[in-house]
């Protein structure tokens, strides 16, 4: 098996020269700063050779003491290896510009536009540089520049100035008040670029086609997002996603909080796997301490992650199968039913139905209460019942047949190559899951298999959330039979300020990998908080699985995804 | 073929249907049982609270202000500042409660909080005091206080004026006289500011 310190002296050898600095933090994360020029020679190399074939995500930060920028890819394996690459590329503060690595890894795409949009890093090579996250008249301000002074306020109704269209509609215009010119939050020079109706629009080849909207506000993925379809007569020729509706800035928040209170923000990301969110930060944080977490607080997480798993992907499950409506029974209300007990769960332990605020750095908040065993012991068989009732009646609908199998199909290599995780990578064949790939607290020590489709159409898709729900189950037994008693928080006291230094970790969220890259600069406050997300990585192969298929597939397609527009905007 | 299969999916619905019969909640007739670890409303112990400004500091919204309240400890909370949260911004995270040096703010089970105004649900330690002193213990405690700020002046004053003496009178008696008297006088001025 490769490790960190082989791939590094494998890109020395390669490379001389190229790496500018190096650190092997342990077995599975290499840290390196790479030349600009060479990047993309270096990433070629480790894709071929040492078998990188996962572009996992790109974080931009900005080091304004030092007067540079830095954009870090995280690159990683599927199943080959378990080392994780943060390769550092630098550039100078005034004029940054680095590589685009679009021509590699396709689904570099939206990570650099992010990355674009908010720092105002020049990708060198990306084929659409368009803002993806912010609406039109932010761009320019590079909002995550740490010398960003907030932006005017849009939000009062007096201000705004009516202007007449050519088309003939209404739109509204708000002039800066000269406080606002002076303060600086005004964006001074705006980037050119065509708009998202403009890029719509150039597609329109003939009068046969037209385009139809899916959204902002449409049921296939509960959150809002506009999918604009180019149709003609029943076919989709070409999808256009627009995200960004729910753009919360939690990551900018987070850098204006005080560690503790970041965890609150993590829980707001995407409410219904708030556990798992709560998981990364934490577990990020603790990496940088260096904290110990005992073995009763790791066995409580991994109790109540899974349970928010089986929530996550009952209520992910159950809203899906509405919209494909006519399947011959409505499960959504049955799933909601026995969520409810699974919630009730989660809330005898964490307080919160949701939002629950519960991991802490080094441990968690609350103790199991009494009785919290046999509760489970009585309401996990049960459940077990139900979703063996529940694949037993999906394998056996016509109509559901019809409506699923060989609907939006992915290959495996398709699968990897665009960069999808979770149960629609799993669906397709290809075994990938944190809790076995980079494990974390106790996964190691309990038994359990991952769950894989063969097809990766959207039938598979939710079979392979029904079944990862059952091996949920067995992971819990398990948990409640080897709990050690012991304290739930670290000895070890938390300092308000956390020492300078970096990290990066991953933890599997109900929808996929889920990663939180956290600096410190040894202040009372993150220095930075990338949040890489798994349905930002899932969206993204949205538009080139929507081409070519029927209109009402479109939401077959989209609904199997299991979205959460929440997370993916941040 | 087609209809026979459809057959389980009407039927097991019906069979579901009759067995689960409570899922609706009757909810305001009859509360829900909330376990004990439940994020309700704020309880504040006001008799051990020390208005230290703690939850204020660490709340992720600021929904937490230091108010005046009278039914304190003035022993404890010298100047008798104590919690009062507004509910219209309150997320209900819980760390307010884990940050508390003393534990005297819990979160319970009462989750009922609705109000007509916006400044219906910014509740004063008043409402939210599930312990506190009553008039007559406070008074009797403010007695002790001022007794105690006395005594501990008095100290001072004879520590110093020993000091004083001892150092030899001509080490600055002036500065450690004005500095005894100012202590003396602030104290009970800050016990009786409730």
């Amino acid at each position: 098996m490769t490790n960190a310190s082989e791939v590094l002296s494998s890109i020395q050898s390669a490379f001389p020269g190229a790496v500018l600095d190096s650190r092997v933090e342990s077995d599975r994360r290499l840290w390196a700063t790479i030349d600009s020029k060479k990047i993309l020679d270096v990433c070629k190399h480790l894709t071929a050779k040492l078998d990188f074939d996962h572009y996992s995500g790109s974080a931009g930060v900005d080091w304004m003491a030092r007067n540079e920028m830095e954009v870090v890819e995280i690159m990683t394996s599927h199943g080959a290896h378990q080392v994780v690459a943060m390769l550092k590329v630098k550039t100078p503060r005034d004029n940054p510009s680095v590589p685009s690595l679009v021509p590699l890894y396709w689904n570099a795409n939206w990570y650099e536009r992010e990355i674009w949009e908010m720092l105002g890093i020049n990708m060198e090579g990306h084929p659409e540089l368009y803002p993806l996250l912010l609406s039109d008249p932010l761009v320019g301000s590079w909002p995550w520049r740490k010398d960003f002074k907030g932006y005017p306020d849009l939000t009062t109704g007096e201000r705004a100035v009516a202007i007449t269209t050519p088309e003939g509609y209404t739109d509204y215009y708000f002039p800066p008040t000269q406080a606002e010119v002076e303060a600086g939050t005004v964006v001074a020079e705006r980037p050119k670029y065509p708009t998202f109706l403009e890029r719509e629009e150039r597609e329109i080849k003939s009068d046969s086609e037209m385009i139809m909207h899916l959204g902002p506000q449409h049921a296939m993925v509960p959150g809002p997002f506009l999918l604009d379809i180019l149709v003609e007569g029943e076919r989709v020729k070409k999808a256009f996603l627009d995200i960004g509706y729910i753009h919360k800035g939690i990551e900018k928040i987070m850098e204006n909080r005080s560690w503790l209170q970041g965890i609150t923000y993590t829980d707001r990301m995407c409410y219904v796997a708030s556990l798992t969110n709560n998981e990364c930060y934490c577990g990020a944080v603790e990496k940088i301490l260096g904290l110990e977490v005992p073995e009763r607080a790791q066995y409580i997480r991994v109790i109540l992650e899974e349970l928010s798993r089986i929530q996550s992907h009952l209520i992910g499950t159950g809203e899906f199968l509405t919209l494909i409506a006519g399947v011959g029974f409505a499960p959504w209300q049955y799933m909601i039913i026995d969520r409810e007990r699974i919630i009730s769960l989660i809330e005898s332990v964490t307080g919160a139905r949701l939002t629950h605020t519960f991991v802490r750095f080094g441990g968690v908040r609350n103790d199991l209460p009494e009785g919290f065993a046999e509760q489970c012991r009585k309401d996990l068989p049960y459940m077990k019942s139900r979703i063996e009732e529940f694949i037993d009646l999906f394998a056996q609908d016509p109509i559901y047949h019809a409506r699923m199998e060989n609907i939006g199909s992915i290959s495996p290599e398709t699968g990897k190559r665009l960069g999808c995780s979770g149960p629609v990578l799993r669906a397709t064949g290809v075994a990938y899951d944190m809790r076995k790939e980079d494990p974390y607290l106790v996964y190691p020590e309990l038994d359990f298999k991952i769950i894989t489709g063969t097809r990766g159409d959207s039938a598979d898709r939710i079979d392979v959330r029904l079944r990862e729900m059952l091996e949920s189950i067995h992971i819990i037994e398990q948990c409640l039979d080897k709990i050690p008693s012991g304290p739930i928080k670290t000895e070890a006291k938390i300092p308000k300020k956390v020492p300078a230094g970096e990290a990066y970790y991953r933890v599997e969220d109900p929808r996929g990998e889920m990663g939180m890259y956290v600096i410190s600069d040894g202040g009372d406050k993150p220095y930075r908080v990338k949040v890489r997300g798994p349905f930002y990585a899932t969206f993204q192969t949205l538009t080139p699985l929507l081409e070519g298929v029927y209109i009402a597939d479109a939401v077959a397609i989209a609904g199997s995804m299991d979205g959460c527009p929440s997370e993916s905007d941040r | 073929m087609l209809k026979r299969k459809m057959i389980k999916n009407f039927t097991w619905p019906l069979k579901t249907a009759t067995r689960e019969i409570e899922v609706t909640r009757l909810y305001p007739e009859f509360m829900m049982n909330l376990p004990a670890a439940e994020r309700g409303i704020h309880e504040l112990d006001a008799t051990i609270c020390i208005g230290c400004g703690t939850c204020a500091r660490v709340c992720p919204n600021s929904c937490i202000e230091m108010v005046n309240f009278k039914f304190g400890s003035p022993l404890k909370n010298k100047k008798m500042q104590f919690p009062q949260i507004d509910y219209g911004r309150c997320m209900f995270c819980g760390l307010c409660v884990d940050e508390c040096p003393v534990e005297c703010l819990k979160m319970g089970q009462k989750v009922t909080m609705a109000g007509w105004t916006r400044e219906d649900i910014i509740k004063s330690p008043d409402f939210l005091a599930t312990k506190r002193f009553s008039a007559k213990e406070v008074a009797d405690l403010e007695a002790e206080a001022k007794r105690i700020a006395a005594e501990k002046a008095a100290a001072k004053k004879a520590a110093a004026k020993e000091g004083a003496a001892k150092e030899g009178a001509a080490k600055k008696p002036a500065k450690e006289g004005a500095a005894a008297i100012k202590n003396g006088e602030a104290k009970p001025k800050e016990g009786g500011a409730a």
